[in-house]
């Protein structure tokens, strides 16, 4: 439990021992000062440890435990571990190329909750095939509809000179503004497609070798 | 009677409130998706219907001048 949660948790428990107050001793409700109390108690207070839970539970979905909650991405989770730099999570993942508590989030910041409309429907599509209808193989999990914007490498390689300067982005004339403009996508274009490739996960070596994923 | 109608409402908010605090305060200890679904709608919804209950108690109590 990190300080964040123990503040929601504070804040409702407060509340509750107010509302407490209010619910077993109306009396007190008929001054000016007891109205106010019961406002603060049944109105500002719930109101406000609602919003703290809520941007408390919204920073948790973010973290790399979060989301590897679900046993059926366990195969992806592992897929940061493997040891061989073609593959873009593990490269990420173990060059610190992202913050390691929020890896998945990192690159796929427009997933489920955190996209549009829907891509919130899909989350609540997700919750419900987890909970009740039949959970598909790791290999045939498709975490998006379309192609994997590219928008999601952008946000962190764009400006970069490595990204900007690299020979392979500007072969050709006008390459680079249509990987800019999304016409051309970082992984459908065959150079950047060996993501997490879960079906092959029986062949896959870890780094460290030593550390079970 | 006015009053006793009136402490009636605000007990009835204050359960639907307290109950959906607990809820809310039991998915802050689960750190699942199913968690976020429970506190946004269980919790959040019976916050909200207690905080609407209260506010409807509030405008709807009648004037104690013409009473």
């Amino acid at each position: 439990m990190d300080i964040k949660t123990d503040i929601a948790v504070a804040v409702i428990l407060l509340t509750i021992a107010l509302i407490c107050v209010i619910v077993f001793a109306p009396g007190i409700t008929v001054g000016r000062t007891g109205k106010i109390l019961a406002f603060l108690a049944v109105f500002i207070l719930p109101a406000l440890s609602t919003s703290i839970g809520y941007t408390n539970h919204l920073e948790r979905a973010e973290s790399t435990s979060f989301c590897l909650s679900c046993h059926e991405m366990e195969d992806h989770g592992k897929s940061l571990h493997v040891d061989d730099p073609a593959y873009i999570p593990a490269a990420h993942f173990q060059y610190r190329r992202v913050n390691v508590e929020h890896a998945c989030y990192d690159c796929h910041s427009d997933y489920t909750m955190f996209g549009g409309v829907k891509n919130k429907l899909r989350g609540l599509r997700h919750i419900y095939i987890h909970y009740l209808g039949n959970i598909p193989k790791p290999q045939d999990i498709k975490l998006y509809n379309g192609p994997y914007d590219s928008r999601n490498c952008l946000h962190c390689h764009l400006g970069a000179r490595s990204f900007e300067e690299g020979a392979v982005h500007n072969l050709e004339a006008g390459q680079m503004e249509s990987i800019k403009s999304g016409k051309l996508t970082c992984m459908t274009s065959g150079c950047h497609d060996v993501t997490h490739n879960v079906k092959d996960v029986a062949t896959w070596k870890y780094w460290p070798s030593t550390e079970k994923p | 009677m006015p009053r006793i109608s009136m402490i009636r409402k605000l007990r009835i908010a204050g359960g639907l409130v307290i109950v959906g605090l607990l809820v809310e305060l039991i998915s802050l200890y689960w750190n699942n998706p199913l968690a976020f679904m429970l506190f946004l709608s269980l919790g959040g919804g019976l916050v909200a219907l207690g905080i609407l209950f209260f506010l409807w108690s509030l405008v709807s109590a009648p004037d104690q001048k013409s009473s």
